[in-house]
């Protein structure tokens, strides 16, 4: 029951979190920039306008809105809730290989419609996926090591070091599967440098709204996730997704985005950051 | 009268092939069936026994009965129509020798049947002896086994001595009192014996050049069915022949398995042939599932028998669900190289326009390995990593270090073959023909009940993923000697994952349908598309190739083609190279092997008199040492 509220308020305020991040980000550039609500807005009249689908595609390509949107859905079920309720620790790789799925079928989709634009951001998509992978699951385990029958936020208060560490290489990570600065610029034109914004090039209309939809929802899922992960109570892990949305935008302002062989770098910060967490958890340090 | 003339007419002779590989997967079920009565016993009538055969269905044996159950049909209707005649027979005496390994129960017994079944897959990988690399794949290919049929041979007879008997049971009885620097003899032999059979880094360097060469339907049961029995063997060496193994070797397999995995998985997401992808990705995941066996070893040492057990469950799952997909996954080939004339990724394209029915079977054998939910590779991968993870409190904080590092490793594993996989499929099914061949439309015929069969597996696997593992457990139990399995979320994971995406796939379907969509150009910047403005496989993975450069070396060769004006070249030809650690090692170990041969050869000078003086020498030192 608690999962479902969860699911169904994140989805509802997860447009917001992406219109709010859009706002600050413009005002930091000195733009007055658009309202918050403007994803709602955005997201309705892209649901309204007709989808323009590449000659000579198959099913998959139609398929592929759909499938995405359901696995964020089902992304964001299986992060623990926040009132009570623990997440098994076994569920990290369920949800490792989750994103994988949607992830793939998008890739496959940019095959279908044949465009070189696409293919391209498809490999880069899907090295960098590989390269996210391992910090992933090693921080989505870490919280739950020291104690595998609690759920994670009641032992993030054990080991406050150790939550932070496994916190913030969930963070980078999120960087790349969120397509920000300084992996990824979702608010790019250029198509050569487009990861996430090229794989979906070829959708439009109502499909496009699907996909945006579900990105939104991922994003905001992986605030919560990371959120869990810090210490505090459950007052405090909206602190924490407030805290997040304030950061982003700062960070995108602050940063340019890195040369693709450059972005490798930042993922071996976070699998140090995953492993030195996981570290902690084993050398015993419980205060840590 | 030899067998061709007997059977001039090929079809009857196809057939009569068919139905001989056919019969053996029912001496797969009937070895099943046997389990548990008193097995058979061959004596030759010589003292002492050591030529004795016993063979008998054991627990352990079980799960590899079953596979072969499953995968042979299938294997067996795509011969039927589609391989040549001969494959059949050869195919039926290969699967036997399989079965013979399984039910071998004396030292004689199993190495007669492991020597044939190298003997008969040696046959099928050099089907096409007339190419030149295929001669060279098979040299190195028997070489290797032979190799390490001498260290299990080793090994065995180290282990009859020992127990004064060549039988595996009196072998196992005595397994507990094995001196230690023996025991740790024969475990390193057995290592190198059957992991070089299955393929394990640094002995796989055969495995992806023999492999890819085979017939589609032998490829499919050297990679499918082989390897594990090849990893049977290793398994039946630690935990009853020679166990209980000590932990650090369970270290060692488990280091060994992760490499092995770690690099199956590297070189498959930057190759670009489709069936030495295939074998790539074999060796990929016999890693998984030797790391998982040395985990087992290590929980065993660690006096945990749940989770021991839950490893061996995970262990024989994947091999299962590994021997399911990637049977498919050749096959598959085999329809696409026959259609294509060609695995080469760079030449293929389009090919669900052509191929509309094996398209969406190799999708499912494709997603199966790249172990997305909610299919068979997805279930047992799930497993795998749980086994690590239920571990990872139990043991002491350096050995915690090393089994996190392995989950990073495993992790970064389903990465790149989720690369590999992906770019398999969507290289070669989907957008334009690449190749100026004409690809021959799908011939429809019985084959395709095996490949849906393989494929309704790989989905019925992952959807109730208790159905296999309920009957895993009882195998398990008996290695691990625990009786308390808890499969976690297991059984509902893979519905619970699937759910939401499949019925979100209906809706977009059901959307499209209802409102219509209008169907537009490809947005090219304006230019058309055509085949050769496509992404390629080895464009696909540059950036892969580029980021693990220190290991794969990757280089470029540039060949212009001036003409008139060097600044308007006619024609530039870029070809990629990977360089293969590996591989140099062992040409150079080769190449000392032949210097070294080259340099003994002077003591056969072919005159008749030194050979007298030798056998003169070996008699007077005979009889120095006799006096």
């Amino acid at each position: 029951m608690n999962a479902l509220v969860q699911i169904v308020c994140l989805v509802a305020i997860a447009p917001l979190l992406q219109g709010t991040m859009h706002s600050i980000r413009a005002k930091l550039q000195g733009r007055p920039g658009p309202s918050p609500w403007q994803v709602y807005r955005d997201l309705q009249k892209l649901w309204a306008k007709e989808a323009l689908v590449p000659t000579g595609t198959s099913a998959l390509v139609v398929a592929a809105p759909g499938i995405v949107l359901g696995v964020a859905l089902t992304f964001a079920a299986l992060v623990p809730p926040v009132a009570g309720g623990g997440a098994t620790p076994v569920n990290a790789v369920a949800m490792a290989l989750l994103l994988a799925l949607g992830r793939c079928v998008l890739v496959l989709a940019a095959f279908d419609v044949r465009s070189s634009f696409a293919a391209m951001a498809a490999s880069r998509e899907m090295t960098f996926a590989s390269l996210t992978e391992a910090p992933l699951i090693l921080a989505l385990l870490s919280g739950a090591i020291a104690a595998p029958a609690l759920p994670m936020a009641e032992s993030g208060g054990q080991a406050p070091v150790a939550s932070i560490l496994a916190a913030g290489a969930l963070l980078l990570v999120m960087l790349s599967e969120t397509a920000r600065i300084p992996v990824d610029n979702q608010a790019t034109h250029y198509e050569l440098t487009m990861i996430h914004e090229g794989l979906v090039l070829e959708f439009s209309g109502w499909q496009l709204a699907l996909i945006q939809m579900a990105g939104c929802v991922r994003q905001a899922a992986f605030f919560l996730l990371a959120a869990r992960m810090l210490p505090g109570t459950s007052g405090i892990t909206l602190v924490w997704i407030v805290a997040f949305v304030g950061l982003l935008p700062v960070v995108e302002r602050m940063y340019a985005k890195m040369r693709l062989f450059e972005v490798p770098q930042l993922f071996a910060s976070a699998a140090v950051l995953a492993a030195a967490s996981v570290g902690l958890r084993i050398a015993g340090l419980g205060a840590w | 009268m030899s067998l061709d003339s007997l059977f001039a007419n090929a079809e009857p002779r196809r057939a009569l092939g068919f139905a001989a590989l056919l019969s053996t997967a029912f001496v797969a079920l009937l070895a099943i069936m046997l389990h548990g009565t008193p097995g058979l016993v061959l004596t030759p009538p010589i003292e002492p026994n050591v030529l004795r055969l016993d063979f008998g269905s054991t627990t352990l044996a079980l799960p590899f009965f079953a596979l072969i159950v499953l995968v042979v049909p299938a294997v067996a209707g795509w011969g039927l129509t589609r391989g040549t005649a001969t494959d059949g027979f050869q195919l039926a005496l290969f699967v036997l020798a399989m079965l013979g390994v399984l039910l071998a129960q004396s030292v004689a017994a199993f190495f007669f049947a492991w020597e044939m079944m190298s003997l008969v897959s040696a046959f099928l990988v050099g089907t096409h002896h007339e190419r030149r690399d295929v001669r060279r794949a098979l040299l190195s290919f028997v070489l290797i086994s032979q190799l390490g049929a001498l260290c299990i041979l080793a090994a065995l007879a180290l282990l009859g001595a020992h127990a004064q008997s060549f039988r595996f049971v009196d072998i196992a009885r005595l397994a507990p009192i094995l001196p230690a620097g023996m025991r740790s003899a024969i475990i390193a032999l057995a290592l190198i014996g059957f992991g070089s059979k299955a393929g394990l880094v640094p002995l796989h360097f055969w495995l992806p050049r023999a492999h890819p060469v085979a017939p589609a339907n032998a490829s499919a049961l050297l990679s499918g069915v082989m390897l594990n029995v090849a990893l049977y063997g290793l398994v039946v060496t630690c935990f009853t022949l020679a166990g209980p193994v000590p932990l650090v070797w369970g270290v060692v397999i488990l280091l060994v398995g992760l490499l092995t995995a770690i690099t199956g998985a590297l070189y498959a997401a930057v190759d670009s042939d489709f069936k030495r992808l295939l074998a790539y990705s074999s060796i990929e995941n016999l890693g998984i599932i030797a790391s998982v066996a040395g985990l087992a070893i290590v929980a065993i040492g660690l006096h945990e028998p749940a989770l021991a057990e839950l490893a061996f469950v995970a262990l024989l799952l994947h091999a299962v669900s590994h021997g399911v997909f990637k049977s498919l996954l050749f096959l598959g080939a085999g329809n696409v190289a026959e259609a294509a004339h060609t695995t080469d990724l760079e030449h293929l394209g389009g090919l669900r326009r052509t191929l509309p029915l094996t398209a969406p079977l190799v999708l499912i054998g494709c997603a199966a390995a790249a172990a997305l939910p909610p299919l068979t590779g997805f279930a047992s991968e799930w497993l795998v990593f749980t086994s690590f993870v239920r571990l990872l409190p139990a043991v002491p904080s350096g050995l915690a270090a090393l089994i996190a590092i392995a989950i990073g490793i495993l992790a970064a594993t389903s990465g790149l073959a989720a690369l590999a996989f992906v770019k398999l499929f969507g290289v070669a099914f989907l957008g334009e023909p690449r190749t100026i061949h004409k690809v021959a439309e799908e011939r429809v015929d019985p084959s395709f009940i095996g490949l849906g069969w393989l494929a309704f597996l790989c989905i019925a696997f992952g959807l109730a993923p208790s159905v296999p593992v309920t009957l895993l457990i009882g195998v398990a139990s008996t290695l691990s000697g625990s009786a308390i399995f808890d499969p976690g979320p297991l059984p509902t994971l893979p519905v619970l994952l699937g759910a939401l995406p499949f019925l979100g796939a209906i809706v977009a379907l059901a959307v499209a349908r209802a409102r219509g969509v209008r169907l537009v150009p490809t947005w090219t910047c304006g230019s058309p598309v055509t085949s050769r403005s496509q992404y390629t496989a080895t464009a696909f993975s540059k950036p892969v190739r580029r980021i693990f450069g220190f290991v794969l070396f990757p280089d470029h060769v540039e060949v212009r083609d001036i003409g008139a004006s060097r600044w308007f070249p006619i024609r530039i030809r870029y070809t990629f190279t990977t360089r293969y650690i590996v591989d140099d090692v062992a040409r150079n170990v080769a190449a000392a092997a032949q210097r070294f041969a080259r340099r003994t050869r002077i003591v056969q000078a072919g005159l008749l008199r030194v050979y007298l003086a030798y056998a003169v020498a070996a008699v007077l030192i005979l009889l120095v040492i006799a006096r």
